[in-house]
């Protein structure tokens, strides 16, 4: 595997954390101000 | 040889940079997307145009400030009689506005309904000081003769009605539904809302936000001066923590427990709560579900195990509930005609 094949698959795993991350954030801020689980329920 | 290390010490910080840039981009869009896009909120709303119906708004209905209220009336072939839906904004009785329901009254509009979404006296230390929960449900109970005058003046004769809301709103809803329905100008067909307070007894108000599984036991020799605080600005009338352990408080908080109005003559009801709601007591809809179980009431109750006020980790449930409002509709106020 070159390099540069490695490197695109680390940006590819990277985009998905924070594609996840981001989602989670947004769940855990209204999970404070509303209520509700981190787990469970609806992620999309 | 340093030649060939420098471009890959180079290469190593370009890569990094577009590591970081990757995460920060996509991060924030994700938050924006969950933020913005529901994949199951589709179908709850409707391409409003003079096709599809016609809205008047901020029409009066008593001598307040607030005292105003929106109407939505269909569009296409006139029909003998029509069902009427108020719909009653949130806001914690101290903030929000008709126009915050737009969409949800065109789109029951759209289905053949005459809608209407009714400003009520928000509670305001310096403006409004005297405004409680009561007060509100009053300004409600009083506005709806103008409501259905308003609606017949238009050419739009409404011969029964159904009346939801979301939280605060919700509260008013089922107070109207429950207390008022027998002075309504037309008949109250069936209630439907979600997080609504629909009652107030000090041991489930003590366990906002706590867990639902696990509640606190009320204890006598506690203080909850907090609690009784805000059942008396939501009364209107003077609680204190003494109160709670004489249960005296609760005769007091009648004219705004819809909970405590129910009967076996009370209407049906579809409503929603979140388990885990910080801002409304999770036990008091328990209650409400208790209520209509006893007095065999045709009731639906979704609780969102996941979601606390806003409902929101619990979206496919959210829809169904949606969809359960429209079967009730279809069953309890046909549209003329169908």
């Amino acid at each position: 595997m070159t390099l540069t094949r490695k490197r695109i698959i680390i940006l590819f795993i990277i985009i998905i954390i924070a594609a996840v991350l981001g989602r989670l954030a947004v769940r855990a801020v209204m999970n404070f101000m509303l209520g509700g689980t981190m787990s469970g329920g609806n992620f999309l | 040889m340093s030649k060939e290390k420098s471009a890959e010490k180079k290469g190593r910080v370009m890569w990094g940079f577009i590591y970081v840039f990757a995460f920060i981009v996509t991060f924030a869009g994700s938050a924006v997307l969950k933020m913005t896009c529901n994949p199951y909120a589709g179908g709850f709303s409707t391409d409003w145009n003079d096709s599809v119906g016609k809205e008047y708004t901020d029409i009066s209905y008593g001598d307040g400030e607030a005292d105003k209220f929106d109407l939505y009336v269909p569009a296409g072939i006139p029909a003998d009689s029509y069902g009427l839906i108020v719909y009653l904004h949130a806001g914690g009785f101290t903030a929000g506005d008709k126009s915050d329901d737009t969409r949800i009254l065109r789109w029951l509009c759209s289905k053949g309904y005459v809608t209407a979404g009714i400003n009520y006296t928000l509670f305001s230390e310096d403006r409004n000081p005297d405004a409680n929960v009561y007060t509100q449900s009053v300004e409600i109970k009083e506005s709806m003769s103008h409501v259905v005058a308003e609606a017949e003046k238009l050419g739009y004769h409404i011969d029964k009605m159904a009346i939801g809301g979301g939280s605060a709103g919700h509260a008013l809803a089922m107070i109207y539904a429950y207390r008022d329905a027998d002075k309504s100008p037309v008949p109250v067909r069936m209630t439907f809302g979600a997080v609504g307070p629909s009652c107030f007894y000090v041991e489930d108000w003590i366990n906002i936000g706590g867990n639902p599984d696990k509640p606190v036991a009320f204890d006598p020799d506690k203080d909850y001066q907090g609690i009784a605080d805000i059942f008396t600005a939501m009364s209107g009338n003077k609680i204190t923590n003494d109160m709670f352990r004489t249960g005296e408080y609760k005769e007091l908080m009648k004219n705004i427990s819809a909970e405590m109005w129910i009967n076996e003559y009370s209407v049906p009801a579809v409503v929603a709560y979140g388990s885990w709601d910080k801002l409304q007591a999770f036990g008091a809809s328990l209650k409400l579900r208790q209520a209509l179980e006893n007095n065999g009431i045709d009731y639906q109750y979704f609780e969102m195990k996941h979601s606390g006020h806003g409902l929101q980790n619990d979206s496919k449930m959210y829809a169904e509930y949606m969809w359960k409002v429209l079967e009730y509709l279809d069953i309890y106020m046909p549209v003329d005609g169908q």
